[in-house]
């Protein structure tokens, strides 16, 4: 950083005629991303002064033509002595020589994003026309090129305050068959290196549609991630990113990491400001060297979940990050610089990041439980994939491939005006109704056993219950936030259960499940309660159903004179024959429904607060005040 | 489309439902009833094994088959919960007097479960048999079982208070139920002393029965170490918490150790996981003197803990008490259903050890008056029929004239009824007339009037007693004195638990750790481990980046304290120290130390090292701390409330103002000099005495009086000129502040201006050197 700049600087190596012949060579081929390759070689030049503390300003200006363009610095300018060796001015030398540049003994610059040093001197040698003009000295000093060769020497043009380069070319038609610029792509470029570069301006002007802008980003990465962030419109994770700058062996490594809820992972990263979207040993280096932190933390803290294995994806999952390195060597794969190959990227990249990483999560254990329980989850998820795509993937006819619940047994008119789901108790039950029903529009969806009591439960702890997931499945409609009653695939939502006191008990928890989670569904008339009978009547080898008391002694009297009527009361709907099950409860002609109305919503929620809550005295009261009118089975 | 279809407000759908599923549970599944003692699966299997005769004598029979016949003929409910509550009823260590005969594998107290229902066999006990005996003579109530087919009693006309022997545990709707076995003799015995005092038309004090009752007796052992005042109130109150320990005696002693020998645990423990839990103890080393545990029980419980030969055995065993289920707690709750009114309605009610003693012996009196009602009815039924027969004697020529000349039994049924309408009715003609030929021998009708004075006088006796309520009272106490002498006269009703109040000896977390030298080590990022020596302290192992931020010297029982930037003392004993030579561990594993939060000095509190920190004022013993923040703010306070290690979310020691932290922490005596640097290069050099000694957190004083966009950067605490403070300027030049260089002023100034231009980067810290070892 000390050391001028001059000419001693400089080192020659070849000619300029192989990259007229070749031009695939030098800059990947004369496509439209070899024509704006061009830019990137003289804005990198730019980019290099800056980052190496010398410029704070670019000026990019595409001009009306379309095809000309301009880059300016506010750097130390191109140097002008005499080379010694060339016993021309430095400038020239630049511009006119293969590998000539200061960028080769790791003297003047550290690190340097146009390489080879083919950079300027390439696109001098595939434009038509070059100017370069260099402020140095208190002096302005113009050159010109055609096609790399010099055109006028180098002279003053006149007095000039500060320093810099600027730097106008204009691509050879015989070389390109295209020679137009896309003002979006230049403009993308200037954006993103000013996010990668904080602090550093840069100004893009685009004459052909005559607008200017301006790109100056303190916070650097930081802001480039909030704003890759805010555009996936996914909320974060941890609110505060991770983010690490650190000069490490001669490698400068800046990154900055943020775990979103969305699913995907997004890493762009650059190497000496280039983009690498085929990433490379950087990228490597970065999953690694995250991956590692990351488990790391998680042993030494016991966060490991039970039942999954967290796999590295899933420590990755949602996570945004942005990853800038800069070294003095990088060895890309091909010309068009998008994957890089320098081995030691790796090891130093990792070697950076894991330390950083793993202090940053011991010092913000809020963020670093959430990134863990993110990950966790994104390995729930994955396992809970995995297990339903196992499962049958079931045709439904309105709403093509759907995983339903394997238990359900859905109805072919699902979402018509008179569909129905029964949410029967037990397996049992569920033979009867299942093969009683009118498949039309009737479903059946067998539960075992008392469903879990979801008072007081996030409805991630309530789909986390395989029964009540199953169930929103099957209902379509989505919970939570995710709630769209228009998705609702049945009209009709009706809880059919035993007689008995489990399966009043099973009532009361699935009422409580509609009410706290799913409670659109009541307020809007779908929740229904089926009125098995309660009395079964057996004269001589008849067998009678009665619903009622009423209804009961009518049966007695019809049957006076024959045999003696045997009455008991109803234990289970697995005590009906499927068709006694449909004359009786499922028979829309014949059947008695309650329809669940959520007259008072206040009531409502005291209710279930004291029943289903978690305080048991509230319970007790209830019950003592109460005890005495309830109607027992044995 | 439907044809009916009702609305139902949500609330009151879903009360009438849960109110009938929570009266259901409590009064026919989880609660016992306090007459027999007995949940309804049990009745049922009870009642079903006597109906199919599987009694005490009879052959065992498969479970399966008397699964199958509960549920088929009175509980409709799943088999696994039918076999289940069978296989408690049969196991020895959780009943104190078993009510099934088990025959196969039923499970033991190591938690292994019964053989499946179709491998094994069972029978009625005894004590079943005898519950059951009066179940004919119209004792008890019966109702129609679940489809009206059959009948099922109520309640078991039970001999023996079952409820108090054998306990019961149950969790109902709103309420539960978990009452410890007793010991059948002592029950016995206060149910007599009940009848006595009653005789006496006295009253009887709870007092009076916890000295007869004196606590639970538990079919395993155990010990209970409440006293007699906490029992008396749990018995009073029916509800409150014992705590129970094993039981043990002292083993062998050999060379190099020593041996306990646990004979019981604590009541419903499983002995593998109990087995298991100290077993922890030993592989984690929590506990050295403990060496070994072995279980070698049989049929008895024997489990074997070897212990170092000094090992003082009180303080292991209160850590063992402590850490493993070798003592529990046991929460009384003597809830269950209790008669209301007539017709054997129950409803639950948490019950005094009296209410259940006087419910017991009312539903004796019940069942021992209905008992002789039923008697009294069939000798009225035999006596009918005897006057018949003795009238018949009387006429007997007559008759058998009578019956030679009728057509057949009926009608001469018809004839005699019309020859002696005032003498016979038609009971009594039947009688007659099915009287085989030898009984008209003259013998007989003496034997005949024999018995009518036999039970002429015994239906006078009855009716005596069915007057008068004392006579009853005396077979009700006569019945219990049976049972009390046959309980008497079993040494399996010998009291087994021991009851002798005692208080968990104390011991202290010091007691176990091996006291041992030990070097603390914390680094600038918060990474935390302990080593035995440290030879070279640059060569330890240290995360990439990372830094030695302290490295204090104790002993493995003493304390370290971590001070944090946010003004937060973290305590933990150095035993509790990751002892490695790795990395160590973060002490946010540890602690909870907030988003940010950092350590920022260390000190250990060996009193060799800080030989006396118990500081209580600025003029007490010498050792305390001085804390300095970066808004220039400073305080001095005790180390004294920090000594003892900490929660996970340390003690307060300094309120630092928003935005600002607490960036350094040193021990001092008062003597010395502080030199303090901050960003703009301002020093400030002044007493440590002139800072405020606080005490308790608060945010101090002002060291030196700051620009507002200053900060500070940290101090030092000098001994002396040489004991200098050094810092790096912006531009890595080096700069030392020190007395000798810069005179002494007060405290609260603007401070010195150490250069014109620039800032200061960083303080730099002197070399950390390893602490001499101990003497």
């Amino acid at each position: 950083m000390a050391r001028k700049y001059t000419a001693k600087d400089i080192s020659v190596l070849e000619g300029l005629d192989p990259v007229r012949k070749r031009p695939g060579m030098y800059i990947g081929g004369v496509g439209a991303a070899g024509l704006h390759h061009l830019v990137w070689e003289i804005l990198d030049n730019s980019i290099d002064e800056a980052m190496n503390g010398h410029a704070s300003e670019i000026v990019v200006t595409l001009h009306k033509d379309g095809r000309s363009i301009t880059v300016g610095d506010n750097g130390r300018g191109i140097p002008i002595d005499r080379h010694p060796r060339a016993k021309k001015p430095a400038v020239e030398v630049i511009l006119t020589t293969l590998h000539a540049g200061g960028k080769f003994d790791e003297g003047a610059y550290k690190t340097a994003g146009g390489l080879h040093g083919v950079g300027s001197s390439v696109v001098n040698a595939l434009s038509t026309r070059m100017e370069c003009v260099v402020r140095r000295d208190g002096h302005k000093h113009g050159i010109t090129f055609s096609r790399g060769k010099t055109k006028t020497r180098l002279k003053k043009l006149g007095p000039a305050r500060g320093s810099g380069t600027e730097i106008t070319f204009e691509p050879d038609p015989s070389i390109f068959p295209k020679t137009t610029f896309d003002p979006a792509v230049i403009r993308d470029r200037c954006e993103t290196a000013s996010y990668l570069h904080g602090g550093l301006r840069i100004v893009w002007t685009n004459e052909v549609e005559g607008n200017k802008e301006s790109f100056q980003h303190e916070g650097g990465i930081e802001d480039f991630l909030q704003r890759i962030v805010a555009e996936r419109k996914s909320r974060a994770v941890n609110e505060e990113p991770f983010v690490v700058r650190k000069e490490h062996e001669g490698v400068r490594i800046e990154c900055v990491m943020q775990w979103t809820e969305a699913t995907d992972e997004k890493l762009l990263s650059f190497v000496n400001g280039i983009p690498t979207a085929s990433g490379g040993t950087h990228e490597n280096g970065f999953r690694s060297g995250m991956g590692k932190a990351l488990r790391n933390y998680i042993e030494t803290h016991k966060l490991q979940p039970k039942g999954v294995t967290l796999s590295t994806e899933d420590l990755r999952e949602g996570l945004a990050s942005i990853l800038s390195i800069f070294v003095a060597d990088p060895q890309f794969q091909g010309q068009t610089k998008d994957r890089l190959n320098n081995p030691d990227a790796q090891t130093r990249v990792d070697g950076a990041i894991r330390p950083e990483f793993e202090k940053w999560l011991n010092a913000n254990r809020t963020s670093a439980e959430a990134i863990v329980a993110r990950a966790i989850l994104a390995a729930r998820a994955r396992e809970a994939s995995r297990m339903a795509s196992a499962q049958v993937v079931r045709k439904s006819a309105t709403r093509g491939k759907a995983t339903l619940p394997g238990k359900l047994s859905d109805c072919i008119q699902p979402g018509t005006a008179h569909s129905e789901l029964f949410i029967v108790e037990g397996d049992s039950a569920g033979g009867s109704a299942k093969q009683g029903r009118d498949r039309n529009f009737q479903a059946i969806l067998p539960l075992r056993g008392k469903v879990l009591n979801t008072e007081g439960l996030a409805p991630g702890k309530v789909l986390q219950n395989r029964e009540l997931h199953d169930l929103v499945v099957a209902l379509g409609c989505g919970i939570g936030k995710s709630f769209d009653i228009t998705k609702l695939r049945y009209q009709r939502v009706i809880l059919l259960s035993d007689a008995d006191s489990d399966g009043h008990h099973i009532t009361t928890l699935l009422l409580t499940f509609f009410f706290r989670h799913l409670r659109e569904l009541v307020t809007s008339g779908r929740v229904f309660i089926a009125q098995p009978p309660l009395y079964r009547v057996d004269i001589g080898k008849q067998t009678f159903w009665a619903a009622g008391e009423a209804e009961r002694r009518q049966l007695i009297e019809k049957a006076d004179g024959r045999t003696k009527p045997e009455i008991t009361r109803f234990k289970g709907l697995g005590e009906m024959m499927p068709k006694t099950l449909w004359e009786t409860t499922l028979d829309p002609a014949r059947r008695r429904l309650l329809r669940v109305e959520l007259s008072d919503p206040m009531a409502a929620d005291r209710t279930f607060g004291d029943l289903m809550g978690k305080d048991a005295s509230s319970r007790y009261s209830f019950i003592m005040e109460h005890g005495a009118n309830a109607d027992l089975d044995v | 489309m439907d044809l009916v279809e009702e609305a139902v407000p949500l609330h009151e759908a879903a009360r009438s439902r849960y109110l009938n599923y929570a009266v259901s549970v409590i009064t026919s599944r989880a609660l016992p009833d306090v007459r027999d003692g007995l949940k309804p699966v049990q009745r049922r299997i009870l009642f079903t094994m006597n109906q199919q005769g599987i009694r005490s004598q009879a052959k065992h029979r498969k479970c399966a088959k008397v699964v199958g016949d509960v549920m088929g003929n009175y509980h409709p409910h799943g088999d696994g919960a039918i076999y289940e509550a069978l296989v408690r009823m049969a196991q020895p260590f959780v009943m104190r007097e078993s009510l099934v005969d088990g025959s196969g594998n039923f499970g033991s107290l190591d938690g292994d479960g019964a053989a499946a229902m179709r491998y094994t066999e069972c029978r009625s006990a005894a004590a079943s048999d005898r519950m059951l005996r009066e179940i004919g003579l119209g004792t008890v109530d019966f109702r129609p079982n679940y489809d009206g087919t059959r009948e099922e009693p109520v309640v078991l006309p039970a001999d023996r208070p079952n409820l108090l022997i054998n306990g019961s545990v149950g969790i109902a709707v709103g309420m539960a139920t978990n009452i410890p076995p007793h010991n059948p003799v002592e029950v016995c015995d206060a149910l007599l002393r009940i009848l006595d005092n009653q005789r006496k038309d006295q009253d009887t004090q709870i007092g009076t029965l916890c000295r007869i009752i004196k606590g639970p007796d538990f079919p395993t052992g155990g010990h209970i170490l409440s006293s007699a005042e906490e029992l008396e109130r749990i018995y009073r109150e029916g509800s409150g918490s014992i705590r129970v320990r094993c039981t043990w005696s002292e083993g062998e002693v050999s060379r190099g150790s020593r041996s306990i020998v646990i004979d019981s645990i604590p009541y419903a423990q499983n002995k593998a996981v109990l087995v298991e839990r100290i077993a922890d103890v030993v592989a984690s080393r929590k506990l050295p003197p403990l060496l070994d545990i072995r279980d070698v029980s049989a049929e008895d419980v024997r489990i074997e803990l070897d212990l170092k030969r000094d090992a003082d055995v009180q303080k292991v065993l209160a850590y063992l008490y402590k850490h493993t289920p070798l003592q529990q707690s046991f929460h009384v709750n003597l809830t269950c259903l209790v008669p209301v009114g007539e017709g054997g309605a129950a409803s639950p009610e948490r019950c005094s050890l009296k209410q259940l003693l006087k419910y017991f012996l009312g539903f004796r009196m019940q069942v021992v008056t209905r008992r002789l009602e039923s008697e009294l009815e069939a000798l009225k039924a035999r006596l009918h029929i005897l006057d018949g027969l003795a009238y018949a004697y009387d006429i007997l020529d007559e008759l058998i004239a009578l019956i030679r000349e009728s057509d057949g039994k009926s009608d001469a049924r018809s004839k005699m009824l019309e020859r002696w309408p005032d003498r016979f009715d038609e009971v009594q003609a039947n009688a007659i007339l099915e009287l085989r030929l030898y009984q008209l021998a003259k013998l007989e009708i003496l034997d005949i009037q024999e018995e009518r004075d036999e039970k002429r006088a015994r239906v006078a006796e009855i009716g005596e007693l069915l007057a008068e309520e004392s006579g009853r009272w005396a077979i009700v106490r006569g019945e219990v004195a049976e049972l009390k002498a046959a309980y008497t006269a079993d040494d399996r009703f010998k009291r087994r638990t021991l009851i002798e109040a005692g208080d968990d000896p104390e011991f202290s977390a010091e007691d176990f750790i091996v006291a041992e030298d030990n070097v603390v080590l914390v680094t600038r990022d918060g990474w935390i481990k302990r080593q035995k020596e440290v030879r070279d302290i640059t060569k330890t192992k240290l995360r990439e980046g990372d830094a030695l931020l302290a490295v204090e010297p104790g002993s493995t029982r003493a304390t370290v304290v971590l001070f944090s930037s946010f003004g937060v003392a973290y305590t933990i004993r150095i035993t509790d120290v990751p002892a490695t030579t790795g990395y160590g561990e973060p002490v946010q594993k540890r602690f909870a130390l907030k988003d940010g939060e950092r350590i920022v000095a260390a000190t250990s509190l060996d009193e060799r090292w800080v030989e006396d920190y118990t500081t209580e004022g600025p003029d007490g013993p010498p050792i305390h701390a001085f804390a300095a923040a970066s808004n220039g703010f400073a305080l001095r306070f005790s180390l004294a409330p920090y000594a003892e290690p900490s929660t996970k979310s340390g003690r307060r020691f300094a309120r630092v103002a928003k935005g600002h932290e607490v960036v350094g922490v040193s021990l001092v005596n008062g003597t010395e000099t502080i030199l303090a640097a901050s960003a703009k290069a301002r020093a400030m050099i002044c007493l440590a005495a002139s800072v405020n000694f606080l005490s308790g957190p608060g945010k101090g004083v002002t060291l030196i009086k700051l620009a507002p966009d200053d900060r500070l950067l940290g101090f030092k605490a000098s001994e002396g000129d040489r004991d200098l403070l050094t810092v790096e300027t912006n531009r890595g030049a080096t700069k030392t502040i020190s007395t000798a260089k810069y005179e002494i002023t007060g405290r609260g100034g603007r401070g010195r201006e150490l250069q014109r231009n620039g800032s200061l980067a960083k303080i730099v810290w002197p070399e950390l050197e390893a602490p001499p070892p101990f003497e």
